[in-house]
């Protein structure tokens, strides 16, 4: 069935890597993981308990314990729960917001898409950084706020590749005929154009999503993020970072497990940008 | 007259392109509008169902039965486009989005003018496919799963499917060899006598606007530099360009230029 490449408007070039199917598979793992954390939970996750602190690997403490005698498995599986579903979250968040402004810009073209553009122009204007600073310095910090200036940051990027695609598919016979045809802006959008930029959108985002996720961390190591006793990869860094002398191994799970979960999300992204070939589909 | 546009100008913000052109044409006939390319035809074409770009600006009166166009609201506007003039284009592949099937681009046009019933929909499909010498196995496949031929037998069924006043056929042939245009000519010269619709015919090929025009214009760098009957300006150009242009085209045997046998020993 030619379903995908038919439904997503793009032509496939490579029929099948196995480093790209290796990343899918890692990808849906991982996911997998993060949501059988919710069944694991052999231990409350913020249940301090000073006489077990810093254990080593046991068959009750698989990965040991930390500074607070907390199991180190539990708190890792929730925090990937934490990491990777906020990064889900603004990434889904900036798409519902990035798309349908893109689309828009890009089909009303003339004055829509000046005023609409130049909005996006200006939030393209702070670094993402510096607006995630502000808002946890005058909103507090938190990882909704994070999350927040995240969509913030991101939504121009998909707003902006939507209305570049847009703007040049629309001048194609079919969506002209469309119109000629007297089918409202809203269905064309939606059923002629919007299929089309699935594509483009699916490899950006992808590529995001390891951005995203190394972002929430680095906010969350410098306490901008999730706020404890919330498990979190980066914030579980930070709390462990005393002890990294004596117990290294409590910095190198959450480390190796964002280093991990933002290869194989590049990884799928670059699979994902050769399988659709989306250069080439450019430069036409 | 169905359709007089008069003295439409459309300019971008360099120059102007289409350059205080005015013509009638009446009801029922194939009027054919020729020029070389860039000399404007299409933008011209495009200006009647307002579908230009925003960022071009129009001058002018497009009178369509007795109504400025130019000056309806975008919803009326709608409800004229599709249902009361049509238009095919050349480019046949792209005249379909590529991941909807042709049922479905026939179904959301309906849908689109009020007829939402999916059983009338596929009966009236049907006929238009019909109509137009295709099978109905047709109906469900996907727009490249479908020859260069039919797909523009397809666009034509879909043009005429409910009926327009009038028809604009924007270089239809150009895209395909010539029997396939040949066909589709002669196809819609039959679709023309049985509906009785009016056709613009945008071309470049003087060989169709003598066997099918009724009367024509010729478009020069965005001005209408001759206007008339087919025999008088095929047989009897005044201006230059015209005559370069007819001697330009090929043809076979001593005919005159429009068709009409030269009346020997006279």
């Amino acid at each position: 069935m030619k379903g995908l490449s038919v439904g997503i408007g793009l032509p496939k070039v490579k029929k099948h890597s196995w480093q790209g199917l290796m990343a899918v598979i890692c990808v849906i793992f991982v996911f997998v993981v993060a949501v059988y954390a919710f069944f694991y939970l052999r231990h409350d996750p913020t249940l301090t308990n000073l006489d077990h602190r810093l254990q080593d690997m046991s068959l009750q403490h698989p990965l040991g314990t930390d500074q607070l005698g907390r199991d180190v498995l539990t708190r890792l599986l929730l925090g990937g729960q934490q990491t990777i579903g906020y990064s889900l979250l603004a990434l889904i968040v900036a798409l519902i917001i990035g798309i349908p402004f893109g689309l828009i810009s890009g089909y009303k073209r003339g004055l829509v898409d000046r005023i609409f553009m130049r909005i996006a122009d200006g939030f393209l204007a702070f670094p993402d950084t510096i607006v995630a600073i502000v808002l946890s310095g005058l909103l507090g910090p938190g990882i909704g706020n994070l999350v927040l200036a995240i969509v913030m940051v991101k939504w121009v990027n998909y707003a902006r590749l939507v209305r570049s695609t847009v703007l040049s598919e629309s001048q194609k016979d079919y969506v002209l005929i469309a119109r000629i045809n007297g089918l409202p802006s809203s269905e064309i959008m939606r059923k002629h154009l919007f299929p089309h930029i699935m594509g483009h959108v699916f490899v950006l985002a992808s590529l995001d999503l390891g951005k995203i996720i190394l972002l929430i961390s680095a906010f969350s190591y410098i306490g901008l993020g999730a706020q404890p006793p919330v498990p979190e990869w980066g914030a579980m860094l930070n709390d462990s970072r005393p002890y990294f002398q004596s117990r290294p191994e409590l910095m190198i799970y959450p480390g190796l497990a964002i280093m991990v979960v933002v290869l194989l999300t590049n990884m799928l992204g670059d699979y994902l940008r050769d399988h659709y070939d989306v250069k080439k589909e450019v430069q036409q | 007259m169905i359709l007089s546009i008069e003295q439409l100008s459309i300019s971008s913000k360099e120059k102007k392109i289409i350059d205080n052109v005015s013509l009638s044409i009446r009801e029922g006939e194939w009027y054919a509008l020729v020029g070389q390319s860039g000399s404007g035809k299409s933008l011209l074409s495009q200006a009647i169902g307002r579908m230009l770009s925003p960022n071009l600006q129009v001058e002018g009166k497009i009178l369509f039965k007795d109504e400025d166009l130019l000056s309806l609201s975008p919803k009326r506007m709608r409800s004229f486009r599709g249902q009361k003039l049509s238009y095919v284009f050349q480019d046949y592949q792209g005249s379909f989005t590529p991941f909807r099937t042709i049922a479905q681009h026939f179904e959301e046009y309906q849908k689109a003018h009020g007829i939402p019933d999916t059983k009338d929909q596929q009966i009236n499909s049907m006929e238009a496919l019909d109509s137009v010498g295709l099978d109905e196995a047709l109906y469900n496949r996907y727009p490249f799963q479908l020859s260069g031929g039919q797909l523009q037998r397809v666009s034509i069924a879909m043009a005429l499917l409910l009926s327009p006043d009038l028809l604009i056929a924007d270089e239809i042939t150009t895209a395909l060899d010539s029997v396939s245009g040949h066909r589709i000519l002669e196809l819609l010269a039959k679709r023309q006598k049985e509906t009785g619709c009016t056709i613009l015919f945008i071309t470049h090929d003087w060989r169709h606007v003598r066997r099918y025009g009724t009367r024509l214009a010729v478009m020069k760098e965005g001005k209408i530099v001759e206007s008339g009957g087919k025999h008088r300006i095929l047989d009897h150009p005044q201006h230059e360009y015209t005559k370069q242009l007819i001697q330009a085209a090929p043809r076979i045997g001593h005919d005159l230029p429009s068709g009409l046998k030269e009346v020997e020993n006279v």
